[in-house]
């Protein structure tokens, strides 16, 4: 519950207009988590757009070029499971 | 045109729906150009930048509400909007994340001085010997959007790592995640570590990752088993409560 005073003292704030900006925000997050789960499951979510592997950990679809300062290309087919190429 | 700003003017072509066009315009139509450039900025995942503008636009007395509504949720929406229409990928999205996050914290402490409190306090992780952390920071997304403070304790947590995290933020949840079928039994170790602390009655402990079950959440002794990002949310909310009613009993 919104304090009514606490609100009359903050010029910088609607409460009730930024609760409604924050379950917009919710619903936005929601609809990415659900899109997130069905790509999911035919992409591997470490591969980003650029097709370059974000992974913290080891896998063998992993291709490393010669910079040393540029994350490694994925190699794998998204046409198979991603899972069982991850070493961890 | 509307858009001054040349990147969200581009970023803004990726909407082609007329009806997401016309909702996202309205909150971007007129704005200030700080506004448009601190929308952009967390389109690009630009963290970095979304905190320096949001402290420099709250300093030229910008409200914490227009910065919300016109600039960090349109760039949000487009983000989603990209993301559902496969322009960019879960990567891209978490960053996008973080630059909300970098924002938000100059927000939240306006939200709470207008009485606006926390839906709680949760620690994070993934567990010892699991790296893989997508799902993972998918809920922290989540969680930080339904209003909660979230501590991340990152990946290859120990059971000592989520106890030393839950006494230091007095945490309501502890969250466990797995990938691996290899690290799962991790989960019960942490549990029992809270036991062997005589602190399992001080936070309510949840857990998730794809191997995990229902049935294998109950036999580790976990208060709540997430099935997915949202499912975690509801679960959390339920766990918070379900702690204020025993600690007020």
């Amino acid at each position: 519950m919104v304090d009514e005073g606490a609100r009359k003292q903050n010029p910088k704030l609607d409460s009730d207009k930024a609760r409604a900006s924050l379950d917009r925000l919710y619903d936005i997050y929601r609809d990415i988590a659900s899109t997130a789960d069905e790509v999911m499951q035919t992409r591997c979510p470490y591969k980003d757009a650029s097709s370059r592997c974000t992974a913290k950990f080891g896998c063998r679809n992993q291709f490393f070029t010669k910079n040393p300062q540029s994350l490694p290309a994925c190699a794998g087919s998204d046409m198979i499971d991603y899972r069982e190429a991850w070493d961890n | 045109m509307p858009i001054t700003h040349e990147g969200l003017a581009r970023e803004f072509e990726f909407v082609t729906r007329p009806g997401e066009r016309k909702h996202i315009l309205e909150g971007i139509d007129g704005t200030a150009p700080i506004l448009q450039e601190l929308a952009y900025e967390l389109i690009v995942g630009n963290n970095t930048d979304v905190d320096r503008l949001t402290q420099e636009a709250l300093a030229e007395g910008f409200t914490a509400n227009e910065l919300l509504d016109n600039g960090l949720l349109n760039g949000m929406a487009i983000v989603g909007v990209k993301f559902r229409d496969n322009l960019i990928f879960v990567p891209e999205v978490l960053v996008a994340a973080r630059a909300m996050k970098a924002g938000m914290a100059h927000i939240e402490p306006i939200l709470s001085a207008s009485g606006a409190e926390p839906a709680g306090i949760i620690i994070m992780g993934t567990v010892k010997g699991d790296l893989h952390d997508i799902g993972k920071n998918l809920c922290i997304m989540m969680l930080r959007g339904a209003g909660f403070i979230v501590h991340d304790i990152g990946v290859d947590s120990s059971p000592q790592d989520f106890i030393d995290a839950a006494e230091e933020h007095k945490a309501h949840v502890v969250g466990m995640s797995a990938l691996l079928t290899t690290t799962m039994p991790n989960m019960g170790r942490t549990i029992a570590a809270f036991e062997d602390m005589g602190l399992r009655d001080e936070v309510r402990i949840m857990v998730g990752g794809a191997p995990v079950t229902q049935d294998f959440a109950e036999e580790m002794g976990a208060d709540a088993y997430g099935d997915n990002a949202v499912d975690a949310v509801d679960k959390a909310k339920e766990l918070v409560k379900q702690l204020a009613e025993l600690k007020s009993s």
